[in-house]
């Protein structure tokens, strides 16, 4: 059943809620709500929206929340309102919350538990005018008293359901997505309902997903891989479960207790499960599809898997979010792939259908098989751009010389070894890193240090390295701050958990390297003595 | 053998030191056996391993991690009942 090529989200949760409204859709904790249930959720919200936020300047809606009930049903309420959302994870600092969400020009916002608990951090500062809905708070009169300018709508301010109306132009934003950006601003990535039902139409059709399914959903929705797992699962009728935090730590028993059938996760959880002992052979009889994205995958990894999990087909997915969610993919063959390896590294494989590749020298022209270059890639995933922001998005959305299209750079580095032979991934060719994950630009560390007392010039370094980039962040400074512990505390406030410097060194003299540059790799280097 | 009351003591004050060692956040001031110490993130996926591998060190002999349950990580209190009481 392939989609009208017009369809926006959420079309495939309106279908699979008119085929299978009992089937559970969500699973969270100790609770599970079928099809009918959830939408009845996301429909009170969505009405609540369309009547206290009326208006589309801008289309997008913010969701404050993670991990509830609520955050889901926040997604699904912004898509039902014809919006575009804004995910923002109350476990990050406020002022990274507060810069996109002003950033956003977002005027309502759904705010689950945990986001009510840093709401008064992040609202300070914060133009007057939003309207604040959260569903899990009968009584919001405390906000109300302490945030006058703003308008907050509790439970029992909740009205009725509306008739959804989903946005009807596909080049519509279906989310914002901020990542990290060099210059201390994070960057929205725009990217449109074609995009996304582009990729959910390839993946449904190649992994064969029914209402029998149950996804895990490891990634947090500020992580664009969350969408893979509710919008495939939500297509077909499927169940999307959601580990809590304590779950994660242990996923090996996520799996097995709660039968799951197709997982997605980065690869450090993989290794987290090997260090865990956790991949024993036959483990996971019932997984299907075990899919694998954001970071290099090392092989080793990847055959513990495959005995662990002996039914499934292996994949493992590569994709910024710049190209929504995923656009190559190479699948594991236990006879041809270890031979198809680069220095232990599983390949990064093929594009998906429609998407083109063009393994680009500086000057972004194609170099010779068998040659590194920078990947650029185009097709029905290339996003919109950057939200407000002309500048960057001219920088990475390039038309290449003698290209019809845009093409965006990747910023990855590299090669297709031999004609026929699949793409290997080789690194970032910038000052990028990626840890967890999550593609962490090292100059908004840097930035942040800088901004403290007694900082002159600020360096931060990925350590320990690991397959995919590392494992965290140590950080070097120049000046005269007065205690390296306290300016951590001053600084892990402001940054995300997988940003924050494990370790801050002062630095009295910076190595240089031959063009009078700070020689990173000897700071590095320096790490391993 | 059970545990003393002293190995109780030393155990306890072990793992608080610990996670307070690899706190993230301001939050281990007022650090104590009940606090919730996966509520406040102080305890997370990132340490989790080496965590356990801290445990098993404390306790002598290797834990299964099948018989695993998260829960049993909220606290300093529910980890010393989960792995060390009774041995």
């Amino acid at each position: 059943m392939t989609r009208p090529a017009s369809s926006t989200l959420p079309g495939g949760f309106l279908r699979s809620l008119a085929r299978f409204p009992e089937r559970p859709a969500l699973q969270l904790a100790d609770q599970v709500l079928n099809y009918r249930q959830l939408h009845e959720r996301a429909g009170v919200l969505a009405g609540t929206l369309l009547r206290a936020v009326p208006g589309n300047e801008p289309p997008l809606t913010a969701v404050f929340g993670h991990r509830s009930v609520t955050a889901y049903a926040g997604v699904l309420a912004a898509l039902l309102r014809g919006h575009g959302y804004v995910p923002l994870n109350p476990a990050f600092p406020a002022d990274r919350t507060r810069t996109m969400l002003v950033h956003s020009g977002c005027r309502g916002v759904i705010v689950d538990a945990s986001g009510a608990r840093e709401l008064d951090q992040v609202l300070a500062g914060v133009a007057p005018g939003l309207t604040f809905v959260l569903p899990e708070h009968d009584d919001v009169s405390a906000f109300a008293a302490r945030w006058p300018v703003h308008r907050f709508l509790g439970a029992r301010e909740l009205g009725g359901a509306a008739a959804p109306v989903p946005a009807a132009d596909p080049d519509a934003i279906a989310y914002l997505l901020y990542t990290s950006g060099s210059t201390g601003q994070p960057k929205g990535v725009m990217v449109a309902h074609r995009n996304v039902t582009r990729f959910v139409d390839v993946m449904v059709e190649r992994y064969g997903i029914t209402e029998h399914d149950r996804f895990s959903q490891t990634f947090d929705l500020t992580f664009d891989l969350s969408a893979f797992d509710m919008f495939v699962a939500w297509e077909r009728g499927a169940c999307l479960c959601c580990p809590t935090q304590a779950q994660k730590m242990f996923p090996g028993k996520y799996i097995s207790d709660c039968e799951l059938t197709v997982w997605f996760s980065v690869p450090s959880t993989v290794a987290l499960m090997s260090r865990l002992r956790m991949l024993g052979p036959g483990k996971y009889p019932r997984l299907r599809w075990s899919l694998f994205c954001g970071e290099a995958l090392p092989a080793d990894l990847m055959r513990a898997w495959a005995a662990a999990a002996p039914g499934s087909v292996l994949e493992n997915l590569y994709g910024p979010t710049e190209l929504t969610i995923a656009c190559t993919l190479y699948r594991w063959d236990a006879g041809r792939s270890p031979a198809e390896c680069e220095q232990g590294i599983v390949p990064i494989g093929e594009p998906y259908p429609g998407m083109r590749v063009l393994v680009a020298d500086e000057a972004q022209k194609e170099v010779p098989v068998g040659e590194v270059g920078e990947l650029l890639m185009t097709g029905p995933q290339l996003s919109l751009g950057y939200y407000k922001d002309p500048q960057r998005t001219a920088a990475a959305f390039v038309t290449p010389p003698g290209r019809p299209e845009v093409f965006y750079r990747t910023g990855d580095r590299v090669r297709r070894p031999a004609e026929g032979r699949p793409l290997v991934y080789l690194g970032r060719i910038d000052n990028q890193v990626k840890i967890q994950g999550y593609r962490v630009e090292l100059g908004e560390i840097e930035s942040v240090l800088r901004e403290e007392a007694g900082v002159e010039l600020a360096v931060a370094i990925g350590w320990p390295l690991n397959a995919s980039g590392a494992d965290g962040i140590v950080a070097f400074v120049a000046g005269h701050p007065e205690d390296t512990r306290e300016l951590r505390e001053r600084v892990i406030l402001r940054l995300p958990p997988y940003m924050q410097p494990s370790e801050i060194r002062v630095v009295k003299e910076w190595p240089l390297n031959a063009n009078g540059k700070i020689d990173r790799r000897a700071l590095r280097d320096s790490l391993a003595k | 053998m059970e545990a003393t009351a002293v190995q109780e003591r030393e155990v306890r004050a072990k793992l608080r030191a610990w996670m307070a060692g690899r706190a993230k956040k301001g939050v281990t001031r007022d650090f104590n056996d009940q606090t919730p110490v996966l509520e406040l993130g102080i305890l997370s996926s990132l340490d989790i391993v080496e965590f356990v591998l801290y445990i098993e060190s404390l306790r002598g002999e290797e834990l299964d991690p099948d018989r695993i349950e998260a829960s049993a990580f909220a606290s300093v209190d529910t980890i010393y009942a989960a792995f060390f009481a009774g041995r």
